[in-house]
């Protein structure tokens, strides 16, 4: 056999081989490699109490190339609509408020937590990513990611690597991504602290409208945020698994939120004004997730604890439980409960006292003070054919602000300063 | 078929992988039962016994010598189906024991697949001649084997693998590849490698057991019909990857013929492929 005269074989002893198999070269190769797209769809209705309502839309498509070329699309729509919390503190009176525009005034009534609602934004949010097996044992992904609504705009990019050990039963991953946040809010970004002027405290509609703008800063900011992700990967057993990541995350630039205010109040706990917050420009946190998986005969319990820790101060710690129960070979029901407790920024202040003067950084928003949470929920899904499936959830979400330890001074002694955000979610989703 | 056959098979359903396993192990022992050389009372013995005189043969037998018939073409006559003669001498126990020069030319002229006439009803051996299907009759019936798997679950992906010939199915549910470990041919049981496979064929050849070894040369399994001398300076080991098994266990048969040139005749033939040198 000379190599030089002959240099392909592969063609004619395809040939022979099908002949000796009875199998058609080409078709059967197209069938068995050629995989169809799976789509998974949701829409989801997030409704809280008195507040804000969202319905988000998911569309995810993933078709594998073969060998484990896995390209991953989805687009998530949300429109959010609704009253949220402003920071100020209740009052005994009635109480009115610039609209962030500053072209409008609302009203809250007497004791009643003030709710800003003028929320209403649509969120369309893009991604794409690319897993593909490289060198020998290790995958690679990469990915890209754009989200926009009417004030916001965020892109990231992602990078991951994956090599398996000791015959796939350990998995160590690292992950990277960076993403840049551009935000200008309608009305502009208020001044740090700036007080909140009202119409009718100004003679005339310029006078107040300088004043207006005296305290806002004209353009956009932005931020910059690194995420670093370790990863292991175990199987324990034949129906166990483990899970153990590290991550730590920066975060640099606008962190502030520009709708949030504190209410300055005087010994009486009367408010004297209403200033806009300010937090620092960077948070460098870290988090560690641990989470188990166990396979039963009759489903799969998992269950996961997450702790975070950060510069300002927030500690959290997740407790996370799934249990899925297959009711038939192909329909299964799965509660979910979820606990949640973090400890309060070290710049939170539910409100600032008008004789304490200005601090450096302050936020009354609830969602950096000390709360806790639980989530309740069921699942039921219905297996179908040809790996489609349509499941249906229905979960209720309680948040708990806490006082980390202020004494209220006067009258909001008597008011509710860190009321109960309740919701309810209902999911619908379906795979083919 | 000489060594540990498995199948993988990627299902929950207890009862399906009973059947494949069954249909599996039936359609081995039928191929191994017809083609075996070691076996007497089979067409294969039929055919080495038949003193010139003609065999009726069947359709798989007929596809099987179109199958070796092409192999002999396009290998230019290093693989032949009658070399397995030259087993009368040649028996690679790891020992030191070389055949004499003469007792190696005296076999030369009862090998020579030319002489072989063969048509779809029968086949004719000059005497003296054997045919040896065990260069190709595992792959076949991996091949065979995992064809009849396809057939009875279409969604299912199996591994079928008899001693290192390996063919999958289909994809994985879930997308996975399959890790095949390749054998390190010193240390017997050890994975030296492990190949990601989604599907097709893998087939390995080499000198991992069967080979002799005298003043310091080590002389491979693997015969040259036209000199009856195992090939010298070839690749302990080739595996190659391939849509089919028995593609896959031709090529690296071939490549091992292809002795020192084996590496360059694997990349002329633009498939995947492992030397262990």
């Amino acid at each position: 056999m000379q190599l030089n005269q002959r240099n392909n074989i592969l063609g004619a002893l395809t040939a022979a081989t099908c002949t000796l198999l009875g199998a058609p070269a080409v078709s059967q190769e197209a069938q068995s490699v050629e995989e169809p797209w799976k789509f998974d769809t949701a829409i989801l209705y997030y409704g809280e109490s008195e507040r804000v309502t969202a319905v988000e839309g998911v569309f995810s498509a993933t078709k594998d190339f073969g060998n484990e070329h896995i390209f991953n699309g989805k687009v998530t729509i949300d429109g959010l609509t609704g009253a949220s919390a402003t920071g100020a503190v209740p009052q005994p009176t009635a109480q009115t408020f610039t609209r962030p525009s500053g072209k409008d005034e609302y009203d809250i009534a007497a004791t009643e937590i003030p709710l800003d609602d003028t929320f209403r934004d649509t969120r369309v949010q893009l991604n794409g990513q690319w897993t593909q097996p490289a060198w020998q044992d290790y995958r690679v992904s990469g990915g890209l990611h754009v989200s926009k609504e009417y004030d916001y705009l965020s892109m990231a990019v992602n990078g991951a690597l994956a090599k398996d050990f000791n015959q796939r039963n350990t998995t160590v991953s690292l992950g990277l991504s960076y993403a840049f946040d551009s935000i200008d809010p309608e009305g502009g970004r208020p001044v740090a602290f700036a007080s909140m002027p009202l119409k009718r405290d100004f003679a005339s509609e310029q006078q107040y409208q300088d004043a207006f703008d005296a305290t806002r800063l004209t353009g956009s900011d932005d931020k910059n945020t690194l995420d670093l992700l370790l990863g292991v990967t175990q199987v324990i057993n034949r129906r166990t698994i483990m899970q153990l990541n590290y991550g730590v995350s920066a975060v640099d630039g606008y962190l502030t939120d520009p709708f949030k205010m504190l209410s300055v109040v005087n010994t009486q706990g009367l408010t004297q004004a209403l200033v806009y917050e300010n937090r620092p420009d960077n948070r460098t946190r870290h988090n560690v997730f641990w989470q188990t998986k166990y396979a039963m005969d009759s489903g799969v319990a998992d269950i996961s604890y997450r702790f975070t820790t950060d510069d300002w101060d927030i500690d959290s710690h997740t407790l996370d439980s799934r249990l899925r129960y297959n009711l038939s070979p192909n329909t299964y029901i799965q509660p979910h409960f979820r606990y949640y407790q973090q400890s309060a920024a070290d710049f939170y202040q539910p409100y600032l006292m008008a004789s304490d003067g200005l601090p450096q950084f302050a936020s009354a928003d609830y969602r950096v003070g000390e709360m806790t949470a639980f989530t309740l929920g069921v699942k039921y899904g219905v297996l179908l054919d040809q790996g489609k499936e349509l499941a249906f959830r229905l979960e209720y979400y309680q948040q708990d602000p806490k006082n980390p330890g202020f004494d209220a001074p006067g009258v909001l002694q008597d008011l509710d300063l860190y009321p109960s955000v309740k919701a309810v979610m209902a999911q619908v989703s379906y795979r083919f | 078929m000489a060594s540990p056959c498995e199948l993988l098979i990627d299902t929950t359903d207890k009862q399906l992988a009973g059947q494949l396993t069954a249909l599996a192990f039936f359609e081995a022992r039928r191929i191994e039962q017809k083609y075996s050389r070691y076996l007497s009372d089979n067409i294969c013995s039929k055919i080495n016994h038949s003193h010139g005189k003609s065999v009726i043969i069947d359709d798989e037998t007929y596809r099987l010598l179109c199958f070796a018939d092409s192999c002999y073409q396009l290998s230019d006559g290093l693989f032949d189906i009658t070399s397995g003669v030259l087993r009368k001498v040649w028996k690679f126990d790891g020992s030191d024991r070389l055949p004499h020069a003469e007792e190696v030319e005296a076999l030369l002229p009862l090998i020579g697949w030319p002489q072989v006439q063969f048509d779809q009803n029968s086949v004719t051996l000059p005497t003296g001649f054997e045919l040896d299907f065990g260069g190709i009759g595992k792959e076949y019936a991996v091949d065979a084997v995992s064809k009849r798997c396809l057939e009875l679950a279409p969604q299912v992906s199996v591994v079928v693998n008899f001693g290192g010939d390996i063919q999958v199915t289909r994809p994985r549910v879930n997308k996975q590849a399959w890790h095949i470990g390749i054998e390190n041919p010193e240390t017997e049981g050890d994975a030296l490698r492990l190949i990601r496979i989604t599907r097709g064929g893998l087939a390995t050849s080499g000198d991992a057991r069967r080979y002799l070894c005298k003043d310091g040369i080590r002389y491979s399994h693997i015969l040259n019909p036209k000199t009856g001398n195992p090939v010298t300076d070839a690749p302990r080991s080739v595996t190659v990857a391939a849509e089919h098994c028995i593609q896959a266990g031709i090529l690296a048969t071939l490549a091992l013929l292809n002795g020192k040139q084996a590496e360059e005749f694997l990349n002329q033939q633009g498939v995947m492929f492992w030397l262990q040198a």
